[in-house]
């Protein structure tokens, strides 16, 4: 009966207790979290400190020991066409016997349903979506023949080609170069600016500011959450990466975005 | 050829034949899912621990009955992936250490069985040992009709599940986030190579069915970049090894299927992994040698090209000794020759030296204005002509 229930509809992303184990050390505590729809937001906590671990349990990819996450009021089992998620590209081999169009259509593949193979239709969208991402020209390819930041566009395409409410993002400018990360970011804010929700898993301290609006801060806990100009400060990022690398990326005071 | 064309109309090779095509076939189209999803190993576990489950299903029967026999296998089998899952799931040991642990355990419970159902003796006891390296004579007619209904639910079921199975097997987080049962098409995938490696065991061999499940999927790979294409030709590598084994095996008399089975897929592989091409070893090497031939002609031409420049004269003859002297070594003269035939350089004299000497042509300036990325400025003094870039 509950499922039917909204719980927290007016949040894109609603985390409440969440806490999640491997072994008997916790990789999440305590998580609650609550990020606004329409916003442009960042992940970001040192090494280990559940980043990763946070999306894949929002996703329902592992088990939570305690806790509940919602969508837009829902549990994730009721919004999977809704969410588009873009895995670690290093998660996948490359070398698998496909090409860069077939990819972005795996996108497609819950749509089509069981039993049904993609079609012209399908094909066309996934054209579409790699044009959105620059890549039109590299649709046949094999896809170990494209660089890192071309993957990790085909990938952004499979997730863009669903037309998803809320985007994912595990890391996505992870090993592209600065051009690459140019086209990504001002595609993520085009996708933000239409009332989509984007959510990345971040690890470059220097570009928070610039590139997001929204900001969480994790450190197995919750440091900080909120808009990025409220959270973004000398004593968070201390509180959440210790002393030395606050002194580095402290904001300039009325840098704020 | 008579002799061929009277083995081929004898009953028991036409059985043996069809029945080694088809398993090979099976194996060939779900091994390349196994071998895209880095299992290639869990199909030599489940191999070997069915090992037992022959044993069992001999002494349960009290004899040696194919029906018995094969659920045996695939229990014991089935029992060994659960526990393979189990201990990557619950423990900290990775999937490797869980393959070799579960395989060696099975095994050798087997191996016990199989002495111990051995030294009791018995008629049918030594029809066991077949099924450690495979008896391609000892399949019946009657068995094919079972390889066949297994193959066509195989074909079915991949042609059904087609994209799932791809999804999954690429990515199986996102399919996960997608809301795929991932665990039950992987399940699937699993199941089928059991069954495979069941119908396979009497004609390979539970030491040596593995590779009838990992090489046609090897093999095939390296000719195409399409997933349909490698699991057909993966079928197709499987189908014609297994047969051509097992054809040699049942026309020689003691000769055990599984290792010439072995012998010809491997063969097959070693010659994909060495002439296919785009991915090929002698494809790569060929590359890679005219690779450096451009990159070695390239030296040359610009040498020349900016000797050409400092002088100021686009028809600047350079000596031999110059050539020598900037490119660490005299180009071999098949290299100068052949760079002569393109019409890139030409032998000039300049008198009164008596070395050879050369100088660039127009085409040669433009190939060297190219290679270097500059303008062609020898060419070009007014701008009239256009930049040598191709």
């Amino acid at each position: 009966m509950r499922d039917d229930t909204l719980h927290e509809p007016g949040q894109a992303l609603h985390v409440e207790d969440l806490t999640v184990t491997y072994g008997t050390k916790p990789a999440l505590w305590d998580i609650d979290l609550d990020i606004p729809p329409g916003v442009m937001c960042a992940i970001v906590g040192p090494n280990g400190s559940g980043k990763s671990t946070l999306l894949k349990a929002a996703l329902g990819l592992v088990r939570p020991v305690a806790g509940h996450v919602r969508f837009l009021g829902r549990p994730v089992g009721k919004m999977r066409g809704r969410i588009g998620y873009v895995p670690q590209r290093h998660s996948v081999d490359w070398d698998f016997p496909t090409t860069a169009r077939d990819v972005v259509a795996m996108g497609l593949y819950r749509q089509i349903g069981w039993f049904r193979r993609p079609g012209a239709d399908a094909r066309a969208r996934a054209m579409a979506a790699l044009g959105e991402v620059g890549m039109q020209d590299y649709a046949d390819r094999q896809i170990s023949q494209l660089s890192g930041g071309q993957q990790q566009r085909v990938f952004i395409a499979r997730a863009l080609v669903q037309d998803a409410q809320i985007l994912i993002l595990d890391e996505p400018m992870a090993g592209v170069d600065a051009a690459t990360e140019a086209i990504i970011i001002a595609l993520l804010k085009r996708l933000r600016d239409e009332g989509r929700t984007v959510i990345v898993v971040h690890h470059d301290l220097t570009t928070v500011q610039s590139y997001f609006d929204w900001l969480v801060m994790l450190n197995v806990r919750i440091i900080a959450q909120g808009p990025v100009r409220k959270v973004y400060t000398p004593e968070n990022l201390r509180a959440a990466y210790g002393r030395q690398l606050a002194m580095i990326a402290v904001p300039a005071e009325g840098n704020g975005l | 050829m008579n002799a061929l064309i009277d083995l081929i109309s004898s009953g028991i090779v036409q059985t043996v034949l069809i029945g080694a095509a088809l398993l090979g076939a099976i194996s060939g189209m779900l091994g390349a899912f196994a071998v895209l999803r880095r299992q290639s190993l869990l199909g030599d576990a489940l191999s070997h621990a069915a090992l037992p489950g022959v044993c069992l299903g001999f002494l349960v029967a009290g004899g040696r009955d194919l029906g018995s026999v094969l659920a045996g296998a695939f229990a014991t089998g089935a029992l060994a992936a659960l526990i393979m899952m189990l201990i990557v799931r619950r423990t900290t040991l990775k999937t490797d250490a869980a393959l070799g642990i579960v395989l060696s355990v099975f095994f050798a419970v087997g191996i016990v069985l199989l002495t111990v159902i051995q030294t009791r003796g018995g008629a049918g006891s030594l029809g066991l040992m077949t099924f450690l390296f495979g008896q391609a004579a000892a399949i019946l007619r009657a068995d094919l009709w079972i390889m066949g209904g297994i193959g066509l639910a195989a074909l079915v079921l991949v042609l059904a599940f087609w994209k799932e199975f791809k999804l999954v097997s690429f990515d199986a987080d996102y399919a996960r986030a997608q809301g795929f049962p991932v665990t039950l098409l992987e399940a699937g995938l699993t199941v089928m190579v059991a069954l495979a490696i069941v119908v396979g065991l009497q004609l390979v061999g539970v030491v040596l069915m593995v590779a009838l499940l990992i090489a046609p999927a090897a093999a095939a790979r390296q000719w195409t970049n399409t997933l349909g294409t490698m699991v057909m030709l993966s079928a197709a590598i499987g189908a014609t090894s297994g047969a051509a084994g097992a054809l040699i095996s049942a026309t020689t008399r003691g000769l055990a299927t599984g290792p010439v089975v072995v012998l010809i897929v491997t063969g097959a592989v070693l010659v994909s992994i060495t002439v296919a091409p785009g991915r090929g070893l002698l494809w790569q090497a060929l590359a890679a040698r005219r690779a450096r031939a451009r990159i070695s002609d390239g030296r040359v031409l610009t040498t020349l090209h900016s000797l050409a420049e400092a002088h100021d004269d686009a028809g600047y003859p350079a000596e031999q000794g110059m050539l020598q002297t900037a490119l660490g070594a005299m180009p071999p003269a098949a290299q100068i020759n052949a760079l002569e035939r393109r019409g890139l350089i030409r032998p000039v004299t300049h008198p009164p030296e008596t070395t050879p000497h050369w100088e660039l042509t127009e085409a040669g300036h433009a190939e060297a204005a190219a290679i270097s990325g500059a303008p062609d400025r020898t060419q070009s003094p007014d701008g009239s002509q256009q930049e040598g870039k191709q």
